[in-house]
């Protein structure tokens, strides 16, 4: 008897994949707090596969600095300091702007000429919106190509309330965690959801937007580092935004906060709400689903990246969405634009 | 080798050796003439600044724009010719021989 011929790429496959083969999409993410920064403070916070000097300057801008100076490498949140409205180096007090321009050289009698040209040293994009401090990330500092939206639950001065916020660390890349937007199968098995609910997913540029259950959850994508999400059940609404972070091409910072209308003290529709936020978070007693503190961790940290899932009709729209993500990657070979002019 | 006819910041004038392939500064600059090429080449110091004999202007390569950004950025300080050239922009060649300059004065 001959034995059919099997498919031993389905079986070896394993053995070449790799858990995070992306690199650092482009985007806004958060990079925290605004009230964590005050006038002229500096820090040095580690995102997107390196370190970055964070400082206020004493009129209030924020820059987020490569840290190494142009003139010689030294390190500049190690000893620099932030002098009016400029980062300075501690070697020898060169002084940046929130953009990278050098604004001075002390003993320089004349700048170099390409000081007046551009920014010498690399500094994202910063806006502060929503209570926060958001820099734009591109691999090879393009401008930014989207705006962060109005969200009238973070910004409008009345009518929301909610202050529950978290951070959680897993190890992997931001696309693998927010693939399981779309995958609402594992809402069934791996939280425990009472039915698979539909999804609807509608792509537009930059912008995702999913529907799942029918209304239940309609969530706004505003590219990698930013997720809306509205909870709506009977008549009452909360609202939990996501704002993920790359610190490496596999650890990616998770963060959450939650808010809601701001129902009376002590009504029935305030704790509703907060239990709806509970039961995004994972902590609602007494339910039979879990929330994705407790079970999506375990699946994110150990897996592996399949380029050719083997999905079943069942499944949601996986592809769709990797194809969505794909856009946010750029071809950046820095040792080739290291060797160009 | 080429040899490079250099008039100093006194006036005094004297011959250079220059190896083919190089900039003209690194010549300069080791013969301690005054010419300290501090970047190394970058055009952003303008520290080899020198004037180049009018007959010779011709047969070197045009300024190029960061030679031209960096020559702008000095002329607040001293005086920027027509002929004024950075010499870390002049690769010497055997066809330089003869070239005549004379060393910028100091920023």
């Amino acid at each position: 008897m001959t034995a059919a011929p099997i498919n031993l790429k389905m079986l070896l496959e394993s053995r070449s994949m790799e858990r995070c083969p992306f690199p650092i999409p482009m985007g806004w993410y958060h990079v925290d707090f605004s009230d964590t920064l005050k006038a002229g403070e500096m820090r040095n916070v580690n995102l997107f596969d390196q370190e970055w000097v964070l400082f206020r300057t004493e009129g209030g801008k924020v820059g987020m600095s490569d840290p190494y100076c142009a003139h010689l490498g030294a390190h500049m949140g190690h000893g620099g300091k932030v002098v009016g409205e400029n980062l300075r180096c501690p070697f020898h007090h060169w002084e940046y702007n929130t953009e990278g321009w050098c604004q001075k050289i002390p003993y320089a009698k004349v700048m170099p000429p390409i000081t007046r040209k551009q920014a010498i040293v690399r500094m994202l994009p910063v806006v502060e919106k929503y209570g926060m401090i958001w820099a734009w990330f591109h691999p090879t500092c393009g401008a930014p190509v989207w705006e962060l939206p109005y969200i009238p639950e973070m910004e409008d001065e009345k009518g929301w309330a909610g202050n529950r916020r978290g951070t959680w660390t897993a190890s992997t890349c931001i696309q693998e965690i927010a693939e399981n937007g779309v995958d609402v199968a594992h809402l069934k098995f791996l939280h425990g959801s009472p039915i698979i609910p539909p999804v609807e997913a509608t792509y537009d540029g930059p912008k995702m937007v999913l529907n799942i259950g029918a209304g239940y959850i309609v969530g706004d994508n505003y590219g990698p580092g930013l997720n809306v999400m509205r909870f709506t059940q009977q008549g009452l609404s909360a609202t939990m935004l996501s704002y993920s972070v790359p610190v490496t091409a596999e650890k990616t910072q998770m963060n959450m906060c939650f808010r809601h209308k701001d129902y009376a003290e002590g009504s029935k529709e305030l704790a509703a709400s907060k239990k709806m936020i509970d039961h995004m978070i994972g902590a609602a007693e007494g339910e039979e689903s879990a929330g994705f503190e407790s079970v999506d961790f375990i699946v994110w940290n150990n897996k592996k990246y399949r380029r050719n899932p083997l999905l079943c009709d069942g499944d949601g729209p996986i592809l769709q969405f990797r194809k969505w993500f794909q856009q946010f990657y750029v071809d950046a070979d820095l040792s080739k634009i290291a060797t160009s002019a | 080798m080429a040899e490079i006819k250099v008039t100093d910041r006194d006036g005094g004038e004297q011959l250079v050796g220059a190896y083919d392939g190089r900039p003209l500064m690194e010549a300069l600059r080791d013969s301690e003439l005054g010419v300290l090429g501090t970047c190394g080449g970058n055009c952003s110091c303008g520290t080899c600044h020198v004037y180049v004999a009018e007959s010779w202007m011709a047969k070197l390569a045009p300024r190029t724009e960061d030679e031209q950004a960096m020559l702008d950025a000095i002329a607040e300080l001293v005086e920027v010719k027509p002929n004024s050239r950075l010499s870390c922009q002049i690769e010497v060649t055997e066809s330089l021989d003869g070239l005549e300059v004379k060393i910028g004065p100091v920023a």
